[in-house]
């Protein structure tokens, strides 16, 4: 389940990727032309150079808008963040107050996951393909998911071969400053 | 599109006679504060720095130009003072407005660092401080105060806001009334209020970030309006239309929205309906009276 989860996430941020903004409707464009010929008008013919290049750079579409990402479902990914963040209220506690194996492995999974999505958002938000390129925000997403496994990885290491997650966390707390240290 | 077009046009056709209507209006108050034996005020200064930049100046960057005002003769309200400074000061300032009441939702800027209608927003004539007036956070400017809206209004067309009928050949319109009951009418309050000022959208990080492919809390407020109103049937195509990662799962719930509203409504709570509906935790209601009864 995790591995598709991650998946869905690594589509999901390919196709953010992928799909360029088409929106542009014809009447912007029409008024765009305008708003340069006008300003071209205006100008010098050397600052003519300066003003072609916004131009060229524009995408001019007189197809239907097609909304970008159109396609895909994120309602049931949706549903399973807020399931789990419900979840993390219960499994937190209960991870502190009856420590065992099966409770660190829960605790382990559910946060890194948790957190995994968070981080993921800010990818997204952050690292748009129009603002850094199409190459950072791939590169950002596989090596967001290589660090949430494994994070996940070495928590279950610690989990299977030490004294597990809560009890580790409860032992790192109860560490004392000399002064009361008797 | 056309309607902020016609604005734009008009504002600049209307600014003329605006001009010489407010001059008389201006002088008969001055006539009228004359007659009464008042005790001559010192003028009340009040500084406003406003963004400025004009396409027309090739290369030129957009710089924050200041105005001094004397409060004692200007009205109280941000858009009183912008158009003082058009009418009196600097006719090259270029900024919407049509209704100066907080209806037409022309007038929405940047004012004090808040998103907000010039015209129902009032100056702190006491503080010291200049008054910052900007466009519109994050939109394309197309000149001084004006943002290019048309990302805005492409969005509000895209969510098809108009009542959808599955039997459209057996309702004839103008022949009969449709039918809803108070209590569903009552559901379209807070969200049929909004003016579509864009205030709430550019208040939202997430619309400065993926304006092109997040619809925006107006917008899907407004989609919202039409998916719970128990008179549209199409409420299952337009939730399917909005279910992608960007339409509506951009919204982190930050808020923003509802806390910058000019008239008190709530995107983020429609919003946040919206996702209950889309994940199957809520469900539209049926319709409290049968819709087409007159028809029949």
């Amino acid at each position: 389940m995790l591995s598709s989860v991650l998946l869905r996430g690594a589509a999901r941020g390919n196709a953010a990727t992928l799909i360029k903004s088409v929106r542009v409707s014809p009447l912007k464009a029409y008024s765009t032309i305008v708003a340069n010929t006008q300003r071209q008008v205006g100008t010098k013919p050397l600052a003519l150079a300066k003003q072609i290049s916004p131009i060229v750079m524009r995408e001019i579409s007189v197809s239907a808008p097609r909304m970008a990402s159109a396609t895909g479902s994120h309602t049931r990914l949706w549903t399973i963040e807020r399931v789990l963040s419900a979840g993390l209220l219960a499994v937190i506690p209960a991870a502190f107050i009856a420590p065992s194996q099966v409770m660190d492995a829960l605790l382990a999974i559910s946060v890194v996951i948790h957190t995994h999505w968070g981080v993921e958002a800010m990818v997204v938000d952050y690292l748009r393909p129009s603002v850094v390129g199409n190459v950072v925000p791939k590169v950002a997403h596989i090596a967001l998911i290589l660090m949430s496994v494994a994070a996940l990885g070495g928590l279950f290491y610690l989990i299977k071969n030490d004294i597990g997650l809560a009890n580790g966390i409860k032992r790192f707390w109860a560490i004392k400053g000399k002064d009361t240290n008797q | 599109m056309l309607v902020n077009e016609a604005r734009q046009v008009l504002s600049r056709a209307s600014s003329l006679a605006a001009r010489h209507q407010l001059r008389a209006i201006s002088n008969t108050t001055q006539l009228e504060q004359q007659a009464q034996p008042k005790a001559a005020q010192e003028p009340q200064i009040k500084k406003f720095e406003i963004y400025r930049w004009n396409p027309d100046n090739a290369g030129e960057k957009p710089y924050m130009q200041t105005y001094e005002i004397n409060m004692r003769e200007c009205g109280p309200m941000v858009l009183d003072a912008l158009i003082k400074i058009k009418n009196e000061m600097d006719p090259t300032l270029t900024f919407r407005r049509s209704c100066r009441e907080g209806i037409c939702g022309s007038c929405a800027m940047n004012i004090g660092g808040t998103n907000t209608l010039a015209c129902i927003s009032k100056i702190d004539a006491t503080s010291s401080k200049p008054l910052k007036v900007y466009p519109l956070p994050h939109m394309y400017v197309v000149r001084d105060l004006v943002p290019d809206m048309n990302n805005f209004y492409e969005q509000y067309k895209n969510i098809q806001p108009w009542l959808q009928r599955k039997n459209e050949a057996g309702e004839k319109k103008g022949k009969a009334q449709y039918l809803q009951s108070v209590e569903d009418r009552s559901k379209l309050d807070g969200l049929y209020e909004c003016i579509l000022c864009a205030c709430c959208s550019t208040s939202c990080p997430s619309y400065w970030w993926n304006a092109e492919k997040y619809l925006g809390p107006a917008v899907l407020m407004q989609a919202y309006r039409w998916i719970i109103d128990s008179r549209d049937e199409n409420s299952v195509e337009r939730l399917s239309k909005l279910k992608d990662p960007f339409s509506v799962y951009r919204c982190h719930t930050i808020m923003n929205c509802t806390r910058t509203c000019p008239k008190g409504l709530n995107p983020g709570r429609a919003i946040a309906e919206i996702k209950k509906l889309l994940s199957g935790l809520a469900s539209k209601p049926a319709p409290k009276l049968e819709t087409a009864a007159l028809h029949k």
